[in-house]
This record gives C-alpha cells, structure tokens and sequence, in this order.
C-alpha cells in the first residue's frame, strides 16, 4: 500500500474520506489519555482504527496528536534536571511511541481488510503547543526536529504524513521541505481563526504560496469549530491548485479533556461538511469531538 | 493559625506534614481533570482521612499547579477560550480551590480534629513549577497570588503553604500576597540538581528573602530525600525560623502531551517508608521541625514517620 491510490482518487476529483478524531474518542470511550494509551492499551486504539476503516475512511490518522521529544523535556528546566529527577525512558519514549502509532494504525488496516483503499498518515503537529505560535521554536530548531519525527514514522511505515493543526507558514514550510528529503508525501492542515486566518494573522492565501511550489500534496483547515473552517475553505479554495479539504472539531475543549455536546449529531455535521465540497473541498474528515457516526455520514458525499 | 500548630512550633517539636494529593490520586486511577475535584471529591477526601488516620498534623489542599493560567495556557488568548472553550473554564479556579478547602476541612471534621490539626492552603508557582524560566513579572505574580491566597483565606485555610517555589522573584511575590491576605505563610523551595533553587538562585538569599517578608517557617521540597538531607542542612545554619523538608520519591513521568504538570511518578518503590523514615531521621538531627512527603509517596510512609516520632512529638531513639 502507499499513497498512490489516494492521489489518483484526488486527481480523479473523488471525495476522499479523512477518519475522525482519536484522542477525544479515547476520552468519549471512558478511558484515560495516558501515554496516547500506546503502551497500555493498543489492542484498544486499534480497534477505534477499525471502527473508522468500517465508516468508510479512506486516511487513518495516527494517535501521535503533539507526540514528540519535546513534549516530554519541555517538563523539565534542562536535561541535567531530566536526568536527574525524571523517569531513565523519556530520551526515547516519544520515539518509540510514534512508531507505535503508526503500526497500529497499519495493523487495523490489515485487519479490517476494507474493499476501499486506506492510506496511513502519520499524525504530526507543531513541535509546541498548537494554539500558542509564540512559543514556537526557531526555524532551524524545528527542522532538526521535524527530521527525527519524520524519519521515525517513514521506518515505521506511513504512507504520508498529515501536518495538522499547524500554526505558522514558516513551522509548514519547514516541515515539508524536510518530508521532500525524506520522500514523504505530505498534507498540511492549519488551525484557522473566525476569519479564516492563522493564528499568527497569515493568510491562507500566503500559506498557499508558499506550499505548493515546494510540492504539497493538499492543504487543509481543521481543529477550529464548523463555522469557522467554512470561512477558512473561503479563503482556501480561490488560491489553491492543489487538493483541499477541512475537518473541523464539534463540542468544546475543556481542558485536559474534551466537553462533547449534540450540537452538531451526524446529519448536521454532514450538511456543513456538503457545503465545504460545494465550495471546492475534496478531503473530508472530523477533528476533535468526531466518532465513527460522523465520518459514516460523511459517506453520503463521495 | 492553628494555635496547636503554633505552640508545637515555638516549643520546637516537630509538625507531621501529610503526602501528596495528586501522584498518590492518579496512581489510585483517578482521572487527571480538575484536580479530580469535581469527578472525585470523595476520593480526594478519602486520601485527606488516610493522611490524618497516619498522624499528619497538617493536611495540605489539592490544589498544586492550579491556578487559571494552566487553563488560559492551552489557549491563543482569553477570547479563543471564549470561543471554543467549555463555559464552565469561566471563574473556574477559584471554584476548584473552595472545594479543595472543603474536603480537607470535612475530612478533619469527620476524624473529630479540628482543633489538632491544620488545613494549609497550598501556591505554587504559577507556570511550570519545574521552569523557572517560564515565571511571570513580579507584579503579575502578587496580583495573580492574592487572588487565590483571598479565595483561600475566605474558604477557611489555617496558614498558606507556598510549596515547590522555584525563584526568589515569585516566592516574594506569593509570601507578600498571602500576607496582604491575612494568612500566616511558609514557604517551601524547589531545589534544582545544583542542590539551590531551581532557577539556581542561592538557597540562602531565597531563605533571608523569606524571612524579610515574614514566613514563619522554611522548607525545601520537590527533589530526591538525599537532596533534601543536603538542603536541610544548609536551612540549619542559614534561619531561626521552624525549618524542614519533604522529598519526593521516585521518577517524575510526565504525560505525552500537556503542558501542566501532571502528578506521575514511577520508581517509587525504591523507597519504602523504613528507608524514608531512615532518611528523615537525619533532617531532624540536623534540627528540622517539619517533615512530610511529597510526590510518590503515600499514607504508609506518612504512618512511618509518625511511629518513628512518637504521638507526643518527641522523638524515639
């Protein structure tokens, strides 16, 4: 398998179905978030893998959402202090985390033995916190970075990678400038504001330039509620020549956790997901607060 | 303050601190969201009672790390919490910081104590406690602890304890804050590796600091007991004040993604309560009036030392 049979269905100008969220739906099944449930509980996530490939999604994106080696330093003053008080794993706990993603997800598609084809997209999203571009890293730091993530999840076997959730062009850019070294293809998805901007005040327009000259394979919005996805796809859609899709979150983030609500059941999110493919999109998927139920419902707009 | 507690002090006979709250709470499977303060309250004051029925003459509220920030933190700014935030975010803390106040005060009602033992309000940094480099200005640090030290003060605490202060700057900050408050404050430093602050401040201008602004007492926590055996003897030449230490055992774990801290420690088991009395011992020789523990460890060892020290205070051989 590999990413060929997605890019032909894209260029076929086919609706590609992305899967739903992962980590909120660990959450919605009464279980902890605790080291991704990777090490504990894999049969578990696999299994929520399944149930997406059974909804109809055509991408499965890993359980990896902000996994890297940073997430776990940046608990710690330095490394003198890591070593010296923190658990003698965390050098290489995100590494092996990640790659444990990525094999679950390739193990649910060799189970499921779905009639429709399903590409692995590791999930990879800005090195700090997605909706702080403050803190982000120096260009260079980022893609020292990006090289070890991206290797990782390459040996283990994705067919692409999404970068999701992205808040900066320069964090996009730099990303896919190393997944082309590597020969990865990649999709980029950014977090977008009530104006359909980033959150660094780009545009997507910008984002767009910028992108595709360096060979994205699609660009897309998510993580931000229904609403404001459609006035990110606004944005989007008069500038790119490339695929594009949108996946937003429905419910409310309640830190650490996820507050799920009934404002937007299936059908809803199906008529608001209609209008973003009236509007150009051809990559339709659910960011936090989804369940399997809402990327079935999406099956209606192949 | 608890006048019990205060005569205890002045007379120099040691005060039994309680164990930790949260490591002990996850490592009991309680679900890491609000403190376990909205989902888990009655295991919360369980863990209170487990504390007091092993001899803590303080019990400590669960309320380590949380103020509003380690909420407004996950967010772009105040308005996209607004947005895309749960309502419930809005006035949440000091919400969560009452009731912490009220299980420890109903946990020590129902064990028929509340005129021996004391509930401390516990501060802590307001950023990562262990990044000192993430520490906000002075000014918005004393605006920032006032207002939970005022919840606090209201909600019925004893004393304030100012626990894993990780600069010289916010322990200031936080010390004059409880006092401006009303609250008899102590004050406890994180140490770094360097066996100083974190932020490699020197322990002994941290401690005239703290005495300038008016604790009542010193301590050092948050770093492994051999640390603490180090720092306590520092503490011994560096005050007059009541002084003492409460470690930490094992490794700290931290989670795959949040930026909070999030109580997990694994390798606990290296230290049993026998060795951690062990340990303890010799922070008393060196004349520490106030021991407890902090993350890893559990009532057992807060049962240990109070063996050890004997009901009435005085140490046994």
């Amino acid at each position: 398998m590999s990413y060929d049979p997605i890019r032909d269905k894209l260029e076929r100008r086919e609706t590609v179905i992305l899967d739903g969220a992962i980590g909120t739906e660990i959450l919605r099944r009464n279980v902890t978030w605790e080291d991704h449930q990777l090490a504990n509980r894999p049969e578990f996530v696999r299994g929520i893998h399944e149930d997406y490939i059974r909804a109809g999604a055509n991408v499965l994106s890993t359980n990896s959402f902000q996994l890297c080696r940073r997430a776990f330093s940046n608990h710690f003053r330095d490394d003198a202090h890591r070593h010296h008080i923190g658990a003698t794993d965390l050098d290489t706990r995100a590494d092996k985390l990640l790659a444990a993603s990525v094999k679950l997800a390739l193990e649910a598609r060799a189970r499921a033995k779905a009639s429709h084809p399903v590409a692995v997209a590791a999930a990879v999203t800005t090195l700090e916190w997605c909706f702080r571009p403050d803190l982000a890293p120096t260009a260079e730091q980022a893609r020292q970075e990006y090289r070890e993530i991206f290797q990782v999840v390459k040996d283990a076997g994705a067919d692409l990678v999404l970068l999701e959730t992205v808040n900066s062009i320069t964090e996009a850019r730099v990303g896919l400038e190393v997944l082309r070294e590597l020969g990865l293809p990649c999709w980029v998805g950014f977090v977008c504001d009530e104006q359909g901007k980033l959150f660094t005040g780009e545009t997507l327009a910008q984002a767009v330039g910028t992108l595709e000259p360096l060979g994205v394979e699609a660009i897309l919005v998510n993580c931000a509620p229904p609403d404001d996805i459609t006035a990110g796809m606004k944005q989007l859609a008069p500038h790119a020549r490339v695929p594009i899709g949108g996946y937003a979150h429905i419910g409310r983030f309640d830190p650490p956790e996820w507050m799920f609500t009934d404002e937007y059941p299936p059908v809803r999110y199906r008529e608001v997901a209609a209008a973003w493919k009236q509007m150009g999109a051809r990559i339709l998927g659910g960011c936090c607060g989804t369940t399997p139920d809402h990327i079935a419902a999406l099956g209606a707009l192949r | 303050m608890l006048e019990a507690l205060r005569t205890r002090l002045q007379n120099r006979q040691p005060v039994l601190l309680d164990g930790p709250m949260g490591s002990e709470l996850v490592r009991r499977g309680v679900r890491w969201r609000k403190h376990g303060l909205l989902t888990d309250a009655d295991k919360v004051e369980q863990l209170h009672a487990e504390y007091l029925s092993a001899g803590a003459d303080v019990l400590r509220t669960n309320t380590f790390q949380l103020n509003p920030r380690i909420y407004l933190n996950v967010f772009r700014n105040r308005e996209h919490m607004r947005h895309i935030g749960a309502p419930s975010l809005e006035g949440l803390t000091p919400k969560l910081l009452r009731t912490s106040v009220e299980v420890a005060r109903r946990a020590r009602s129902k064990a028929g104590k509340d005129a021996q033992v004391a509930v401390a309000g516990v501060l802590s940094p307001l950023e990562h406690c262990f990044r000192p480099d993430l520490a906000p200005a002075a000014e918005a640090a004393r605006r920032e602890h006032e207002e939970q030290a005022r919840v606090f003060a209201e909600a019925g605490v004893d004393f304030l304890l100012l626990e894993s202060m990780n600069t010289i700057a916010e322990a200031k900050a936080a010390l004059a804050a409880g006092r401006a408050a009303g609250l008899p404050v102590w004050v406890s430093f994180l140490l770094g590796p360097e066996g100083e602050l974190l932020s490699r401040e020197p322990l002994e201008r941290a401690v005239k600091e703290a005495e300038q602004g008016g604790a009542e007492a010193v301590l050092v926590n948050c770093a492994p007991p051999q640390d603490v055996t180090r720092a306590v003897g520092k503490l011994a030449k560096l005050t007059s004040l009541p002084f003492g230490g409460f470690a930490h055992l094992g490794r700290f774990s931290p989670p795959s993604w949040k930026f909070e801290f999030f109580p997990q420690f694994v390798e606990s088991e290296s230290w049993p309560p026998s060795r951690y009395t062990d340990e303890a011992r010799r922070w008393r020789e060196a004349g520490a009036t106030i021991l407890g523990a902090c993350c890893g460890a559990a009532p057992d060892h807060i049962a240990a030392l109070r063996g050890w020290l004997g009901s009435n205070g005085r140490s046994r051989a």
